[in-house]
């Protein structure tokens, strides 16, 4: 640590190559901490966590039972031991809370005041903070899946809506409306994703077993379907042609730059693709547990010189690393499934949420202080008197 | 007492590096999966098939052996490109794949032939294979066209047993007789498996394992299996300080 130190004050290497192996250690050791708890608010199963981006410090959360709690994740009480408070809640008693099972939320990307959540009622419902009214509903006509909207758009506000229909749509902030259909798909829409490269680009995952990358300012289809064996028609048996996975698809993750796509599948297999071109980069990351029969919340690590996937594998989060596909570590801790996990970059600390109703801060363990041994402490201190006071007589 | 050992990355640990630099995991070589194959070849059983299957390794029975998985794949598909080494779907798995070294499935596959009227058609299709082809399946219009087979040809290698159906106008490649060996290699596993399940708390030592006595169920050596479910993650591999420990994993289709 002292040589990254040095290198840096003294030039010889790049300020981010320190930054990026601090990162990477301080991802390696993420541990459960007795000092960081969240508050414990949902009485059913947590589907759902998304941490802002502005700030990094509110976190929102949507449970199977309807309700979304927001907590403050920043420790301004000068204390080691703290609780993230839930700052306030859209509970069973609100008038405007989902009737079903909260499936997605996310904060608006821009700022804090305005989040979206979707729902089994099948509506899916923009919130202004402040109030925790609604400020709009759309209905659709089967079970949402999940939404998502872009990180990083500027020019449009479309939000894009999985449900239980194969048509994924697109659905305008601004005008309140629904502009858009995707078709192309054949079987319920169970992820989609916005690259955090470009603001046109769409990922989208569903039970035919397909992943579809859509290019929204072009009327026509799909820009290209995800093929796991890249165009070798032989590997394997007639159906399966063309497919990402040989089950459902039920997971996406863009990495931050957002130049891969991982995706999942109840084959047990989490496959890394070239966003660019669609091709599988072939990774085996052996045998990723997958029973999940909704969309799986899996997330990436931001910052890190080897990228890490964090992925719910049953009551456990598998760590992997991204290029290299070997297991490094699995999480344990929760007591029943993990659904959803989110990282925050900025301390790079996992937070994990499951059906037995708690999110779990995963901390990087702080580096020990070094035990001073009292004995070659004085010893020290007197050779140094003695050599003083001999350059002293000289 | 915290008992973990903490993960380093790679950048914090010079002196590691540095110690582990002459056996690293990372520099294999094509040479190290080769010396592998050849070790799970000597696994497997000829006499039980009286000699006529060339013998058959499965892919992920390297997994047990190597750590890096992708890594394994990569120097498998370098083999398969030099023609060294060909791949076979089994059939009962979409991801079971079949390894067996070019020349040993050619000197069986002619063996099997010798006196048989198909022989010429087989001895063409094997010259035409082996150097450049890394297929698993064929369609009718690359037999016809780039192969220059006739139909009657593709009858006569289908019924050899080279080529099996896959679908209408498309065929799997496939080694001949190797119904006999999808069989025992279905049961044993499921019998291997059966033991580790049965044993208390669905665990057993790897060593214990391989002591027991098979049933007349497992006619393959009990290493081939233990490689083989070890590989497809049919059983937890935990290592304990009296060796390695062969945990169940429960929601296994088998």
């Amino acid at each position: 640590m002292l040589s990254f130190l040095y290198a840096r004050q003294s030039g010889l290497d790049d300020p981010v190559r320190l930054r990026r192996a601090e990162s990477t250690r301080r991802v390696l050791s993420l541990e459960l901490n007795h000092n960081r708890d969240v508050d414990r608010i949902h009485g059913n199963g947590i589907n759902t966590l998304d941490i802002e981006v502005i700030d990094g410090r509110y976190m929102l959360s949507g449970g199977s039972d309807g309700v979304i709690v927001i907590y403050d994740l920043e420790n301004n009480s000068k204390k080691p031991q703290y609780t993230c408070k839930a700052i306030c809640t859209v509970g069973r008693s609100s008038r405007h809370v989902h009737k079903f099972s909260v499936e997605t939320v996310q904060w608006y990307p821009h700022d804090t005041g305005m989040f979206v959540s979707s729902s089994f009622d099948k509506t899916m419902k923009v919130w202004d903070t402040e109030t925790l009214k609604p400020a709009e509903e759309f209905q659709f006509d089967g079970n949402v899946y999940c939404h998502h909207m872009s990180p990083v758009a500027r020019k449009h506000s479309l939000v894009a809506v999985g449900t239980k229909d194969p048509k994924v749509q697109l659905c305008d902030l601004k005008s309140g409306s629904r502009i858009h259909i995707l078709q192309g798909h054949r079987g319920e829409i169970l992820s989609v994703r916005w690259s955090p490269r470009y603001d046109h680009i769409l990922a989208t995952a569903s039970t035919d077993s397909r992943v579809h990358i859509w290019d929204v300012r072009r009327a026509s289809g799909s820009l290209f379907t995800l093929d796991q064996h890249n165009g070798d028609k032989s590997k394997t048996s007639s159906e399966a042609v063309n497919t990402a996975h040989n089950g459902r698809v039920n997971g996406l993750c863009f990495t931050a730059d957002g130049l891969h796509l991982l995706t999942t599948g109840t084959d047990d297999r989490m496959r890394l693709w070239n966003s660019a071109t669609g091709e599988n980069t072939l990774v085996n990351y052996g045998k990723v547990v997958n029973e999940s029969r909704k969309g799986l919340k899996f997330t990436v690590s931001r910052g890190c010189s080897p990228e890490f996937v964090f992925v719910p594998c049953g009551s456990s989060v598998a760590v992997y690393g991204l290029h290299s596909g070997e297991l490094i570590t699995m999480l344990r801790g929760h007591y029943n499934n993990v659904d959803c996990c989110e990282f925050h970059p900025d301390y790079q600390e996992l937070y994990s949420g499951g059906k037995d109703c708690n999110i779990l801060a995963w901390v990087p363990v702080l580096r020990q202080p070094d035990i001073e041994d009292e004995e070659t402490n004085s010893k020290r201190v007197k050779h140094c008197l003695y050599l003083y006071r001999s350059a002293g007589l000289d | 007492m915290n008992r973990k050992r903490a993960l380093i990355a790679d950048t914090f640990c010079l002196t590691k590096r540095r110690r582990c630099a002459a056996d690293s995991v990372t520099g294999e070589s094509q040479a190290d999966i080769r010396s592998s194959l050849q070790y799970l070849v000597t696994l497997f059983s000829r006499k039980l098939f009286n000699d006529s299957l060339p013998p058959v390794v499965l892919k992920h029975q390297l997994y047990s052996l190597h750590n890096d998985k992708t890594s394994v794949d990569k120097q498998v598909n370098e083999l398969r490109e030099t023609g060294e080494l060909l791949m076979f779907q089994l059939g009962f798995d979409s991801e079971a794949f079949a390894l067996v070294f070019a020349e040993d499935y050619r000197a069986k596959v002619l063996q099997g032939e010798a006196g048989r009227g198909t022989l010429g058609t087989v001895e063409k299709f094997l010259t035409k294979l082996i150097p450049s082809c890394s297929d698993l399946s064929f369609n009718k219009e690359k037999m016809l066209k780039e192969f220059l087979f006739t139909d009657s040809e593709i009858t006569q290698l289908v019924k050899s047993g080279v080529l099996t159906v896959r679908d209408a106008g498309s065929w799997w490649l496939s080694i001949p007789n190797s119904g006999k060996f999808i069989k025992y290699f279905i049961k044993g596993r499921k019998a291997v498996l059966g033991m580790v399940k049965k044993s208390k708390y669905s665990e057993i030592l790897q060593t214990e394992l391989e002591g027991r006595r098979t049933t007349s169920q497992v006619k393959f050596q009990m290493k081939y299996h233990i490689h083989d479910i070890i590989g497809a993650e049919l059983v937890e591999c935990i290592q304990t300080t009296s060796g390695t420990l062969l945990r169940y994993v429960d929601g296994n289709v088998n």
